[in-house]
């Protein structure tokens, strides 16, 4: 039995005819999640999915997730199952109360069958600051190459085909590298399309409720169920969920497609600049219209260093929670100083701790002006930029990184281009809260690589339809470990 | 040398919503400790607030009493420190853009004074303390109820005008069903700042902080006090010091709680969780036209459209309560000097005696109308009313009921009538007709009371002493 090798829309039609059922795909599940090495879970849910798995007797025609399994980034909250962030300070949390995009799956009766590792708190891009240590990316057997994070858990699942989807969250690249990394479709739609209740925050203002699957017509279903107004979570859209699955088979002549020459420029390996002029040579022949536009060198040069003011001056708020009084490891003594900042001390990996004193130093009144609100500001040009450029095109495609997934402990020249422009340009998709999808555009040798597409906000139905030519284009449909032709 | 007191308020009000400020916990005081919280109240990682609605209602209603400018914006920022009371490390409250700006108040003390009030602002409370000797216990019942703080100008001098303010207040939120405004119980709670200088001297003097203050009583002792203790120093040659003191109540002095140090840096940021939210006139004109009467416009309709007189009105504006009870009945009557005598005597009278707030006093505003009604068209005499009442106190009966209980019959003004009894009466008591001549006052009670008795005590009283003089002098 090799049912969990194929996507959701497969196994859908074989739990319609009762080849397998759910209680088969769960065991299967387990059995790969167990026999997994690359450090992917922080809690396999064993029990809990093999009851719930029991309960689903007659299948659900209409349901694409009835009986699916799937993993959770382990920040996200499920209620009654311990959940850690990959982080000590939150050692034996068991939360109260399920997110809301948690909800929604079981409400549709899909089954979680673990909580995966994550960057610590989900800040880091590597997958190897979690505290589990480093997870790894299955494409590479001698665990050389890191899986990229913070969603590497998730990534990691997908691409060994342990489930067809799984739950990430995205507030630099955090969905959108990795699945680059593991050669998978990652998509994190408009900030407040999916509610974010329940998701530990990092960075309020850029964090997104992503994930990962086979399939952009598994991307555009599962888009479909997460969509929507929550009135618990106050940055939600109201505006209409389209039925983005339905929308997908539109062919895309005449779309306007737009590539970001200084990024582009600034990307050196030959493999991913051949298979990205590739692409675009298709998208042309489908009909696309795909011409290069530019961006100031000086405006993506600050998007990096926007991002760290931004996301460690919200992360070092968001995160002042974690104090050991009200969950978590509680330390012992005599002053509450004492008692949170011996918590904090030993809850919080140093990495974590150097975040929060960026952070808290551009939030002092007398750095404010020029560290965060300067890069608010920044911030703001950028995406006014970007929002110029969606009045002429309906997307903007480029290489999701600049190589494929670079060796663990490979240090990168911060201060180049290359690191600068080409390796944190996904970014924009979180300043402005763009809707962006990256995946799979080829390899290079063992290794995949993806392509990342942008639209405009609230315009995911265009964004699925491009990807899913895209997908047709490379014929990267349920690419996973087991399916590559390698 | 004389010198000046420069005094500034702020004044945390715990509202009475019936959730709390940004989750959809219960409020309530007095519940069993850690019964009304959410996920939010504790802040469990991943939780989000919601502005719950009324309390920006009851914001914009307090601002536009307090004559203030109303922003069209609802902006909320984070105000970001560690403290063991405050569960999410910040607590969200609006920093950059109050709701309410620029307002005044007006205060009588033996003159007028306007206070200039700078902001009003809609935020959290914390979670409570319980310290003991050897550990704290935290209550999240309070952590998240909403509050608006106000926040004067430093336009107080005395602490009589302190206090008068405070009132003025505590008034406008009670009256605007925004807040019980109970002292006691730390949903009205006031923060003093107090420093002094020499009179006619611009330059400010070195700030003192008063916190804890529980009456609003204290407010103006601990202030009398500070100045007196300020004045002290500063007369015999000692500094001021920056400090926060409280008011102790044995010894009814303020006293050292801690000596600032550098002010904190609060690293206020916007509140990334509340997208700003636009005010739309409509919503802001809505608030205010709803909000329930003020004490002040209370007053003015007692005295000016319904000639209460200054005491009576000022009686029934001491509780919020009373004048709702009084206005309830005033829905039955057109007598308002009457009905506001009962409720400020025979009404207060027996509530005091029995300690029974009046919202479980049994006689219906509208039963206490029907017998100011009686009264005043003289169905029956003033006697009979207070046996009424009496009746209806001490067996729980309606008016009617009760007035059939005592046998009182509807009072006989019918001039015609009554003059037959005053006649049958004289023709039957020459003797008093003669005494009455000869200066003996006491004849006419006596023929009075016999009139009463002969009708069974339904005639007028004032009127049967107005036809029995007449007819005295014919005679």
């Amino acid at each position: 039995m090799q049912f969990l090798d194929l996507t959701i829309r497969e196994l859908h039609n074989e739990l319609v005819k009762k080849t397998v059922t759910p209680l088969d795909l769960v065991k299967e599940a387990i059995l790969r999640a167990k026999a997994d090495n690359n450090n992917a879970f922080e809690y396999i849910m064993e029990k809990e999915a093999v009851e719930m798995a029991l309960k689903l007797k007659e299948p659900e025609v209409d349901n694409l997730f009835w009986g699916i399994p799937f993993a959770i980034k382990d920040n996200f909250s499920t209620k009654d199952i311990v959940t850690t962030a990959s982080s000590n300070i939150l050692a034996g949390y068991v939360p109260v109360f399920d997110a809301t995009v948690v909800k929604k799956l079981l409400d549709a009766k899909a089954i979680p069958i673990a909580k995966t590792t994550l960057d610590e708190l989900a800040m880091g891009g590597s997958g190897t600051t979690g505290h589990l240590g480093t997870t790894f990316n299955p494409y590479d057997k001698q665990h050389e190459h890191l899986i990229g994070g913070s969603s590497c858990g998730s990534a990691s699942s997908v691409a060994a085909s342990v489930v067809p989807f799984a739950l990430g969250s995205d507030t630099g690249d955090s969905v959108r590298k990795p699945a680059s990394y593991a050669g998978l479709v990652g998509f994190k739609p408009t900030w407040g399309r999916i509610s974010r209740l329940g998701l530990f925050p990092f960075a309020t203002s850029l964090d997104h409720v992503g994930y990962f699957t086979r399939s952009v017509y598994d991307a555009a279903h599962l888009l479909n169920l997460l969509a929507g107004r929550d009135v618990e979570d106050a940055t939600s859209s109201d505006i209409p969920v389209d039925d983005y699955a339905k929308l997908l088979n539109t062919d895309i002549k005449g779309v306007k497609i737009a590539i970001i020459k200084e990024i582009v420029d600034s990307i050196y390996d030959k493999s991913i600049n051949a298979a990205f002029q590739k692409t675009i040579a298709s998208l042309k022949i489908r009909g696309a219209k795909v011409e290069y536009v530019s961006i100031d060198r000086k405006l993506l040069g600050a998007l990096f260093p926007t991002y760290v003011v931004i996301s460690c001056a919200e992360a070092t708020s968001n995160n002042a929670n974690l104090d050991g009084i009200k969950f978590g490891p509680y330390q012992a003594g005599k002053t509450y100083e004492e008692v949170m900042s011996k918590a904090r001390t030993k809850g919080f990996s140093e990495l974590i701790k150097r975040r929060f004193v960026i952070g808290s130093f551009c939030l002092m009144r007398e750095n404010q002006d020029v560290l965060f609100l300067r890069a608010q500001k920044v911030r703001r040009m950028i995406v006014d930029k970007v929002n110029d450029i969606f009045k002429d095109y309906d997307a903007i495609f480029l290489p999701a990184s600049p190589t494929p997934a670079p060796k663990l402990g490979e240090a990168s020249d911060r201060l180049s281009d290359e690191y600068l422009i080409a390796d944190n340009h996904m970014v924009i998709g979180n300043f402005g809260g763009f809707p962006s999808i990256t995946l799979p555009l080829g390899f290079k040798g063992k290794l995949p690589f993806g392509g990342n597409l942008t639209a405009k906000p609230f315009n995911e139905a265009k964004l699925l339809q491009i990807a899913n030519v895209i997908e047709d284009i490379t014929g990267f449909y349920n690419l996973s470990v087991r399916t590559a032709k390698l | 040398m004389n010198f000046e007191a420069v005094i500034g308020l702020e004044i945390h009000v715990e509202m009475k919503t019936r959730s709390k400020m940004f989750s959809s916990a219960p409020v309530e005081f007095g519940a069993e400790p850690n019964t009304l919280v959410s996920p939010n109240d504790i802040a469990f990682p991943g939780t989000m607030p919601t502005v719950n609605k009324q309390a920006v209602i009851n914001a914009i209603r307090v601002a536009n009493a307090l004559h203030m400018s109303i922003d069209n914006t609802l902006v909320f920022d984070r105000k970001n420190y560690f403290y063991s009371d405050l569960p999410k490390g910040y607590q969200i409250t609006q920093n950059r853009r109050p709701i309410g700006s620029e307002g005044y108040l007006e205060i009588k003390t033996d003159s007028v004074h306007r206070i200039a009030i700078e902001r009003l602002h809609l935020e959290e409370d914390t979670c409570k303390q319980l310290h003991f000797s050897e550990y704290t216990l935290l209550d999240y019942n309070r952590s998240g109820v909403p509050l608006i703080e106000i926040v004067s100008k430093p336009d107080i001098r005395t602490g009589e005008e302190a206090m008068k303010y405070v009132e003025a207040i505590r008034s406008i939120v009670i009256y605007a069903d925004v807040s019980d405004g109970k002292m006691e119980e730390g949903s009205l709670r006031c923060d003093v700042n107090i420093s002094l200088r020499p009179s006619g001297a611009e330059k400010l003097g070195t700030k003192v902080e008063i916190k804890n203050l529980n009456s609003i009583a204290n407010i103006q002792k601990a202030i009398d006090f500070e100045i007196r203790r300020q004045e002290g120093l500063l007369l015999t040659g000692h500094p001021i010091i920056q400090e926060t003191r409280r008011f102790d109540e044995t010894l009814k002095e303020t006293v050292t709680m801690r000596v600032k140090t550098d002010a904190v840096d609060y690293k206020y940021f916007i509140e990334p969780n509340i997208t700003p939210i636009k005010l739309s006139p409509d919503f802001i004109n809505a608030a205010i036209s709803s909000c329930p009467e003020l004490a002040q416009v209370k007053e003015k309709r007692y005295l000016e459209v319904q000639g209460l007189n200054e005491r009576d009105a000022s009686i029934i504006l001491q509780s919020k309560d009373l004048s709702k009870y009084y206005d309830d009945a005033a829905k039955y009557t057109t007598y308002y000097k009457s009905l506001a005598n009962w409720v400020t005597g025979e009404v207060i009278a027996y509530l005091n005696k029995r300690n029974i707030p009046i919202e479980n006093f049994f006689i219906s505003p509208a039963q206490l109308a029907t017998l100011v009604n009686m009264i005043e068209k003289n169905e029956i005499s003033n006697k009979q009313g207070r046996d009424i009442f009496q009746e209806m106190l001490t067996n729980s009966t309606n008016v009617k009921e009760a007035k059939e209980k005592l046998n009182i019959g509807t009072q006989i003004n019918d001039d015609s009538v009554i003059l037959a009894y005053v006649n049958e009466v004289l023709n039957a008591f020459p003797d008093s007709i003669k005494d009455y001549k000869d200066g003996k006052d006491r004849a006419l009670g006596f023929l009075v009371g016999q009139v009463m008795k002969r009708s069974q005590g339904k005639v007028n009283p004032g009127l049967t002493s107005k036809l029995l003089l007449e007819e005295l002098k014919k005679r």
